[in-house]
């Protein structure tokens, strides 16, 4: 009995000063910023709308179909979903009543006004890096420029317990510590400039780099570890390695980035599901300045050791499809159903069906991104650069047997070479669309 | 205490053995039930299904080499029979998929419908004249031996399409969908439309796109290499129909080809009176169609 009290005392007082420290953490950990920005500067205010195209809070912060700026999307979680809030200058249901110090504690530090601190769903781990003249042309953009919505915020779907918020500070304590933007180590400016964007405001890593069990990014920059940017599934798509390796970028150039990046597409890949938005929302409208840097600081990223390069195997798909040799386990499956727009050759169509020979999405160590794109299709980016976004209608009706035997030929065809697809791969991600939460379907919406 | 173990061990196995008979008794997902069409009689009661077979399924026949060499002309007209075909064109350009969509000119009724008269031709024409009417006319080209290889590879396909459904038959599927003729074609908007709508895969001057070996990606709409002036499609409400209902691919999450179903039917005729009015070639024999009258409204000579 002796003991249980000893315990349950011990359990309350550590929880009590986990509070407390939690609490104060407003005070020493983030402190408040003073500062007066001209938010009435025209200049500033539209850097600060390039800024907050780059920073893409459009896309959280705007429901599917409602007005920008104005909250509602839901980002599912394990635990419930939480909503992103209305961030137009709004007084009573918006941000229009934070002074500048308000502003830049929530975005760069996640903690609101009245000290509660917010999900690392809102991308603060990777906006800390912004730098203090960009933050001040985006407070000016928002308060000045963005036209305010009354429109209160959802509450999250946490139950409690793990509804209770004050834990996010010792997330914050350990996985967000504040920091300064490091250039890394170059003689080209482009590159310190790319690392500058992609750390920082275009949240690159927020989806390309693993997560760790407590949802945070393994690397927050390119640290010698190689995990910056080197992976990581989100909602069934895998948004692949970027780094300048194998499965990852090595066999892409420059102008291909750059071209993917403005437009969603190229000669060899399209982009779809959520990569589809952040080229719509955010990326088509940067400068080719900025895309240059973005590209140019990707194709610098180390690759790690051992995997260096990517060569294809020899071709012998072209040659047996266009002899009418239909054989290989999966062929006639491909033929039936996906040459008439991929092609013989797995070429596709510039610009119009992206490629499956020799594109790194194919062949990348981790296929759900194929799987998903071949069961529920996918929508290409409308961009101001191309009259037309073409969608890849969804092959669900197809079985699984034939999907595996397909997905295994696609990734071994034209000179590819992964990993062969199971049909368990194939059932568990039916499971994971039956299951995707329909608020957060931004693909769809458009 | 040896009791406690005892009851923990058994609960622990009946736990386990009930998770296991859940996860054995959860349904694998898979794909959902194959889509069929009804299989109609001459009155039009409903006596079957018909489900489009999937291409393996030819592997099973005993001609299985025979069909495929038929789906593989098909599909590849202008690579593998360069003297018959004229346009840079494959039968599939318009008869989508291996003739396996509905509304996009399919072949699934096709062995059934003939011998029939034709009001074009004035008489009884059979499968073998039908394919030879499109060598001629849409592919702009020169007709095929009626008793070789490749005329019989080609009805050898389009007869396993059929799946056996009876001569008497019909599989409930159109050849084309419906538009409303009764509207007057503006080829202004036509031009306009074709440059939003159609210029991103058949090219700004209708030339269409080719792929490295020279092959057809997307056929061209007008010019010496698009089909003549004789072909059904010259005429704009005919070609209508298959731009409304079949072009462009690639637009929705559905469908084979995610086809159709962005244009109203005012803009399908817009546009098909325009790229259908553009150059191409003639068709000399034309003299000789339609020799009893019924002419259509939109015929071209
Ligand atoms: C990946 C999604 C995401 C992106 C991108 C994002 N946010 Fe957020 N943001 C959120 C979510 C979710 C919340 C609410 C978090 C919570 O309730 O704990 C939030 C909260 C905020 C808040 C606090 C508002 C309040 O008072 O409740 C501000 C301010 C904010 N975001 C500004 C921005 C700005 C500025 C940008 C662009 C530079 C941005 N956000 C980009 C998801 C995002
Ligand atoms: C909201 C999540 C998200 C963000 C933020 C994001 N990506 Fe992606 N990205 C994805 C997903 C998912 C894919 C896989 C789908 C695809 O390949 O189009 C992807 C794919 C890619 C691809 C490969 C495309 C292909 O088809 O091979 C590149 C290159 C890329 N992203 C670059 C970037 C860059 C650079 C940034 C930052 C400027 C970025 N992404 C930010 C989610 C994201
Ligand atoms: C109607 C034309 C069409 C058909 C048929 C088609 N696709 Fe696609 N496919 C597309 C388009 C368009 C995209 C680009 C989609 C996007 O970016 O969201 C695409 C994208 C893809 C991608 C992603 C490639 C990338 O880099 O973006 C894969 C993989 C793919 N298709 C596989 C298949 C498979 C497998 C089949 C046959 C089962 C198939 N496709 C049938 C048009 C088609
Ligand atoms: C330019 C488009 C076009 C091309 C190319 C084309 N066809 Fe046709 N074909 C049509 C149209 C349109 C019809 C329907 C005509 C009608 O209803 O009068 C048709 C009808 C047919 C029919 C009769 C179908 C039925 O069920 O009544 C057959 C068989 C046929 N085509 C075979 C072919 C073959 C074989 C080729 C290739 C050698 C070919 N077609 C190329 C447009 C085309
Ligand atoms: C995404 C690319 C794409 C777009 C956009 C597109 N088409 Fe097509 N079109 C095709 C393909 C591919 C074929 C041939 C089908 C095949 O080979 O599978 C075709 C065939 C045709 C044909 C029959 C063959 C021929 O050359 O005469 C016509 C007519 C046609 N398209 C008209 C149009 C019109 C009109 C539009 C605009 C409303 C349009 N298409 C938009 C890809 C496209």
């Amino acid at each position: 009995m002796r003991v249980l009290k000893l315990a349950l005392l011990a359990g309350l007082s550590a929880l009590a000063i986990g509070w407390g420290v939690a609490a104060s953490t407003p005070y020493w950990f983030a402190p408040k910023q003073d500062r007066k920005v001209d938010i009435a500067d025209p200049e500033l205010i539209a850097r600060g709308e390039y800024l907050a195209r780059a920073g893409d809070c459009v896309a959280c912060h705007t429901a599917p179909g409602g007005a920008p700026y104005a909250g509602g999307l839901g980002l599912q979680t394990p635990l419930g979903t939480i909503y992103a809030t209305n961030i137009t200058p709004d007084p009573e249901t918006g941000i229009g009543s934070y002074d500048y110090g308000d502003f830049e504690r929530a975005v760069r530090k996640g903690l609101r006004p009245d000290g509660v601190h917010l999900y690392p769903a809102m991308a603060f781990a990777s906006y800390q890096v912004v730098s203090d003249a960009d933050i001040e042309a985006m407070y000016a953009y928002f308060m000045s420029a963005v036209k305010p919505v009354a429109k209160q915020n959802q509450p999250t779907t946490i139950p409690w317990p793990a509804s209770l918020r004050w834990p996010l500070a010792w997330w914050q304590l350990l996985f967000a510590q504040p920091r300064d933007f490091e250039a890394p180590q170059s003689d080209d400016p482009l590159v310190a400039r790319g690392a500058y964007l992609v750390e920082g405001l275009a949240h690159c890593g927020a989806c390309h780099t693993p997560r760790g069990l407590a949802y945070e990014e393994k690397a927050l920059k390119d640290d010698g570890s190689g995990r910056f940017l080197s992976g990581s599934v989100l909602e069934g798509w895998y948004a692949k390695n970027l780094r300048n390796e194998d499965t990852g970028l090595v066999t892409w150039t420059e102008e291909e980035l750059v071209t993917f990046l403005r437009t969603g597409r190229n000669k060899r890949t399209a982009a779809f599901g959520s990569m589809s938005d952040v080229v719509e929302h955010s990326l088509q409208y940067l400068g080719d300045d900025d895309l240059t840097a973005i590209a140019r600081y990707l194709k610098s990223l180390p690759p790690r050791p051992g995997r260096e390069q990517w060569k294809p195997k020899e071709d012998v798909t072209t040659a047996a499809l266009r002899d009418g040799d239909f054989s290989a386990p999966g062929a006639m499956t491909y033929i039936e159903h996906c040459t008439a727009c991929h092609r013989l050759d797995g070429k596709g169509a510039p610009e119009v069906y992206p490629a499956l020979a020799g594109n790194s999405m194919v062949f990348a160590d981790d296929p759900s991104s194929l799987i998903q794109v071949t069961l529920a299709g996918g929508r290409m980016p409308s961009t101001l650069g191309h009259s037309m976004a073409f969608t890849m209608p969804g092959f669900a009706h197809l079985s699984n047997a034939d999907l595996a035997e397909l997905m295994t030929f696609i990734r071994n065809g034209w000179g590819n070479h992964a990993s062969a697809v199971t049909e368990a791969d194939i059932a568990r991600m039916r499971k994971e669309i039956a299951h995707k939460p329909v608020h957060y379907a931004p693909e769809a919406a458009q | 205490m040896r009791k406690s173990f005892l009851i923990a061990g058994v609960a622990l196995i009946a736990m386990a053995g009930s998770a296991a008979g859940w996860v054995a008794t959860r349904a694998v997902p898979d794909a959902p039930p194959a889509a069929s069409f009804a299989v109609l009689d001459a009155e039009k009661n409903e006596i079957g299904r018909y489900v489009v077979p999937a291409d393996k399924d030819i592997f099973a026949q005993p001609n299985a080499d025979e069909i495929i060499y038929g789906k593989r002309l098909l599909a590849d007209t202008a690579r593998l029979l360069p003297d018959n075909v004229g346009a840079a064109m494959n039968c599939n350009s318009c008869h989508l998929l291996d003739g396996k969509i509905d509304a996009a000119n399919g072949y699934i009724n096709t062995v059934n419908f003939y011998p029939r008269v034709m009001p074009r031709a004035g008489k009884e024409v059979d499968l073998e004249t039908r394919i030879n009417g499109c060598f001629q006319r849409s592919m702009n080209g020169r007709p095929l031996d009626r008793e070789g290889r490749e005329m019989k590879a080609m009805i050898a396909y389009m007869e396993w399409l059929r799946q056996g459904v009876a001569k008497e038959h019909r599989v409930d599927i159109v050849n084309a969908g419906p538009v409303d003729e009764s509207l007057i074609p503006d080829p202004d908007n036509g031009k306009v439309i074709y440059a939003h709508k159609c210029a991103a895969c058949h090219g700004v001057n209708g030339e269409g796109m080719r792929d490295q070996f020279g092959d057809i990606i997307f056929p061209p709409l007008w010019g010496d290499e698009s089909f003549n002036i004789g072909a059904g499609l010259a005429r704009t409400y005919k070609a209508a129909q298959f731009v409304k209902w079949a072009m462009p691919p690639a637009m929705q999450l559905d469908g084979q080809l995610g086809q159709g179903g962005v244009l109203t039917d005012q803009e399908a005729i817009d546009v098909s009176e325009y790229f259908t009015h553009m150059p191409r070639p003639d068709f000399a024999p034309k003299v000789n169609d339609w020799p009893n009258g019924n002419k259509p409204k939109d015929a071209r000579y």
